[in-house]
């Protein structure tokens, strides 16, 4: 059924239909929405599960894991600092082989103290052996949360889905959210590989020595690939009985584009009407929209990019003395591509600045007007008086 | 999910896992500091004259396990429904718990303990010796002479008791008035200590020749005669004012009594007797106001006593001090007063005596008073020059209670004839303290008296306890007292203080009746759950629910340390709401 519901509803209306079974999570903003709804579910009985109320992030994803050890299905959601909170946690987990779901919205880091819209929170979180999936629209959210589950318990390892603060979390669009019934279909109870068991008392994940711990990180590094494999079958799957088609990335009026657009989130619906207004000019562009960030799926990218002339990555975030981080993993990604594009990577709408049609348009033409990119990041929309103030 | 239903391809896991226990990894070989039960010392117990173990009497309050509690408070004090209702309750001001709201109404659950323990079935039991065949005779049946007793017959001593009045119980029957304090409560706590064998013979003083009898037909005589007689102004016309303890005597013993209501009097003095003086006026319609050398804050008597006898109508005047009373010169007939007396104003110097501010005359200001009757208070001495420690002569052990002169046979003195605080409790003390150095003087030898004595204080004593000499496992508790900021205060809730309920003053001035009730047992149980139990073990579980390692065993209602696994992070010391645990080095 249609609701007119914020991205933080369409997150918790898919917990409450995946059936989660534990869910502990601690309070932040942007993310506060989501678990206020989820702990109503808890307490008056819509969803049968145990929240467990934690001091801290760090807390909330050991309780996970302690959770999801015993064999039940869990949730947790945070933001910013607090992801970073609990970063030591996400490398156990995923080294765990558990299938936990987590929502990430994506929110600036401090100082300067900021609550709004920055990819750096789950970006940093790239190489701690978590799925990363990146979410454009309510309905985005919803989907991507429900297919989350059956992803990461077809390979046992923990998937994030990431939202935009504010500009997602807290807007209200129409969503559909599925009844019971087909959900069960696509997603039924969780049946762990593995769990604690006190009739067969053992322990998890002790001490492993040079011999056998290699072994284990490759056996990880095997899962990863196999998820491109299985999310193809679980996104087909979903379509069938939900009508709805969510790829690892959308190509859109790529075929006879020569410059193409690639960004994650919310600023791929705004490159969306960029690239109609662009194309109603005349102007040979498309949109790549990045949904899953890891594993990156290189060979997607490989083929909708090779022979194009140019690509512009469009990045709400920065790796400090590199570049924004969608264009780092591009630039790896194309190197061994047939005849690569030209990469121009910008870093624009830090901090919750607003990216508007306008701004990608500009984007668009300093790309075009450019023979090759002057520099690995280019920041859109800097207030020169305010450079040129602390320059003096 | 189930490989049939669906598409998903499932990878081979690689995953370390092991059926065998993590009771192989026996943690407790990282530890470098081991946790262990160490209970401590309550201030409250260490403050009380009897060192009753109050700490663990509200625990057991607490547990509803009351017989318990009552022979607990019994172990150390024969008195508590006396002591609940008269006693100066320095306990309270010690109570850490006062430090977060209000100290723990320790009194009024002393007194329920003392009245449960009157009103039981079964005689409480108390720990006793056999006898020892060795006979000590007391003179003086006030709470130092009736303690001595119950402690003495309690080791074993067979006691006999010699009091010059016609019933026993000392200041407790004839000083302290019925409003405070019933005479079927004292009747009641004197039959127990009865009931242990001890003899009392009433309507026998002895005098200093029956003395000299007693050294060769008893193993031991205490001296516990108390402070007889009162201290006389002197001042001009000091014969025209009426002994204020002997008019409490009088009242007790239903003695008349002739005074006008509505007439007025003047008390003279600032200390407990002046209250229950002035408040006994009151009763008797009598008008009554206290007349004091030095101010309020100065007073000897205890404060919630003088703010009852305020309340209840009785006026002070501070800084006064009687220099002569004459007749008046009206006809006392036609109601004008009886007597002027003369009041020296005085004022505060600014050196001070003994901590206590010095008061000098203020130059020559003086006022008079009209009245029409005045009663002196301004303290008391021994009846008998022979009832002081002789001084000099014989080797004698000074004690922080009680003195012991090692004559013909030892002779101990006792209660205000050698306490620095003249108090019920401090009596009680006394009596406690010359049992133990009696006991152990007749096991050991005179030399040993010390050791035992300090073997069982309270905390750093004075206090000691009998239950501590007798061996019991409160011997093994650590001196060390519990101050506040050792409470982990997370475990308590800011709830009030019990209040017991009073009559009005309105009610209070028209009869003897008791001013305030006892505790019902619901309210008890609730001011009982205030108690920190401070370095108490209350089992609350505390440690075993936070110990991360399982290493909390509890075996037999006891807890002990699995050292196997404890790794020694204190977490269950740290928690312990009440420090009754401690860390220790290990040694290396």
């Amino acid at each position: 059924m249609k609701q007119v519901a914020e991205g933080s509803q369409a997150v918790s209306e898919a917990v409450r239909l995946a059936k989660v079974q534990v869910i502990a999570a601690y309070p932040i903003t942007p993310q506060t929405h989501i678990v206020e709804i989820i702990s109503e579910f808890c307490s008056n009985g819509t969803l049968d599960a145990r929240f467990i109320c934690v001091e801290s992030e760090h807390s909330a994803m050991a309780a996970i894991i302690g959770a999801a050890s015993s064999g039940v299905r869990t949730f947790t959601a945070t933001s910013s600092h607090g992801l970073a909170y609990m970063h030591e946690l996400l490398h156990w987990a995923s080294g765990a082989r558990l299938p936990i779901v987590m929502t990430d919205v994506n929110r600036a880091l401090g100082p300067g103290w900021n609550i709004w819209l920055d990819q750096t929170d789950s970006l940093s979180q790239r190489d701690t052996g978590w799925i990363q999936l990146y979410c454009e629209d309510g309905q985005d959210v919803l989907d991507s949360t429900l297919m989350a589950y059956r992803l990461a318990e077809s390979v046992n390892l923990p998937v994030m889905v990431v939202l935009d603060a504010f500009f997602l979390s807290h807007t209200y669009e129409p969503v559909d959210v599925p009844d019971q019934e087909p959900v069960d279909k696509f997603l039924p109870p969780f049946s762990p590989r593995f769990q604690l068991d006190t009739d067969n008392p053992g322990a998890f994940n002790q001490f492993v020595a040079p011999q056998a711990y290699m072994e284990m990180r490759y056996n990880i590094q095997t899962a990863m690939e196999q998820v491109p494999g299985n999310y193809s079958h679980i996104a087909e799957e979903f379509e069938t009985i939900f009508g709805r088609q969510h790829n690892p990335a959308e190509a859109v009026q790529c075929d006879d584009a020569e410059i193409i657009f690639v960004t994650a989130g919310t600023t791929v619906s705004t490159c969306r009407q960029a690239v109609d207004r662009l194309r109603s000019k005349g102007e040979k562009t498309g949109l790549l929209k990045l949904k899953m960030f890891r594993p990156f799926p290189i060979d997607l990218f490989r083929q909708v990019l090779s022979g194009k002339q140019k690509v512009a990555v469009v990045d709400r975030n920065c790796s400090f003395g590199a570049s924004g981080i969608f264009a780092q993993e591009l630039r790896a990604a194309l190197y061994h591509a047939e005849s690569p594009p030209q990469i121009f990577g910008y870093i624009a709408g830090l901090g919750g600045r607003d990216v508007t049609p306008e701004t990608i348009e500009d984007i668009y033409w300093q790309t075009k007007n450019a023979d090759s990119p002057q520099t690995e990041n280019i920041w859109i929309g800097l207030d020169q008086e305010t450079i040129e103030s602390w320059r003096n | 999910m189930t490989d049939n239903k669906t598409p998903d391809n499932k990878i081979p896991l690689f995953l370390p896992h092991s059926s065998a226990s993590t009771a192989l990894n026996k943690t407790g070989s990282w530890r470098y500091v081991r946790p262990l039960y160490d209970e401590k010392t309550s201030a409250c117990s260490a403050a009380c004259p009897a060192g009753e173990d109050i700490a663990r009497i509200e625990m057991l309050v607490s547990q509803k396990l009351i017989p318990e509690a009552l022979e607990t408070i019994l172990e150390e004090n024969p008195f508590p429904a006396v002591c609940g209702r008269v006693c100066f309750h320095n306990c309270e001001g010690a109570c850490n718990r006062g430090q977060m709201d209000d100290p723990i109404a320790i009194h009024h659950l002393e007194r329920f303990l003392g009245d449960a323990a009157i009103s039981s079935k079964e005689t409480p039991k108390v720990d006793t010796l056999p006898e020892n065949g060795k006979k000590v005779a007391i003179a003086g049946s006030g709470p130092a002479g009736l303690g001595a007793a119950y402690f003495l017959a309690r080791l074993g001593f067979g006691c006999e008791v010699f009091e010059a009045q016609s019933e026993p119980g000392g200041i407790l029957r004839w000083g302290i008035p019925a409003y405070r304090l019933p005479r079927e409560v004292l009747d009641k706590e004197i039959s127990r200590i009865a009931e242990l064998g001890v003899s009392i013979h009433c309507r026998t003083p002895i005098t200093r020749e029956i003395l000299g009898t007693f050294k060769t037909q008893y193993d031991a005589v205490f001296i516990g005669c108390g402070y007889g007689r009162a201290v006389d102004l002197q001042i001009e016309g000091a014969q025209k004012a009426i002994n204020g303890l002997q008019f409490l005597y009088n009242i007790r013993a239903r003695h008349a009594v002739s005074l006008n209501a509505k007439s007025s009097a003047a008390v003279i003095g600032g200390g407990n007797t002046a209250i229950d003086v002035a408040r006994t006026l009151v009763r008797l319609g009598v008008d009554p106001i206290i007349v004091y050398r030095r101010r309020r804050q100065d007073m000897p008597a205890f404060d919630p006593e003088l703010q009852m006898a305020l309340d209840e109508g009785v006026k002070l005047k501070e800084l006064l001090s009687p220099i002569g009373i004459k007749d008046a010169a009206g006809d006392s007939a036609d109601h004008q007063p009886s007597y002027v007396v003369t009041l020296q104003k005085m004022k505060v110097s600014t050196t001070k005596i003994e901590g206590r501010a010095r008061v000098v005359p203020d130059g020559d200001k003086t006022e008079t008073l009209q009245i029409d009757h005045i009663f002196a208070a301004i303290g008391a001495e021994p009846a008998d020059p022979w009832h002081n420690v002789p001084s000099g002569e014989r080797p004698s052990l000074h004690l922080s209670h009680c003195e012991i002169v090692n004559s013909d046979v030892p002779i101990a003195y006792g209660g205000d004839l050698t306490n620095r605080v003249k108090s019920v409790a401090d009596a009680i003390a006394s009596g406690k303290q010359a049992a133990i150095t009696l006991d152990t003087y007749f096991k050991s030898g005179w030399d040993a008296v010390n050791e035992a004595v300090a073997g069982c204080q309270v905390g750093p004593g004075p206090t000691v306890s009998m239950t501590m000499y007798l061996g019991k496992e409160r011997e093994d508790r650590n001196p060390h007292i519990v101050s506040f900021n050792e409470i982990n205060t997370h475990y308590f809730k800011s709830a009030p203080r019990t209040i017991a309920p009073v009559l009005s003053p309105q009610d209070r001035s028209q009869s003897f009746l008791p001013v305030e009730y006892t505790l019902s047992k619901e309210a008890a149980l609730e001011e009982s759950r205030r108690c920190f139990n401070c370095g108490i073990c209350n089992a609350c579980d505390y440690c075993r629910l936070y110990c991360p390692e399982m290493s909390v065993i509890v075996e037999n209602a006891g807890r002990h340390i699995n050292l196997d696994y404890c790794k020694g992070c204190g977490l269950c010391v740290a928690e312990c709401p009440r420090n009754a645990m401690a860390l220790k080095e290990e040694d290396i």
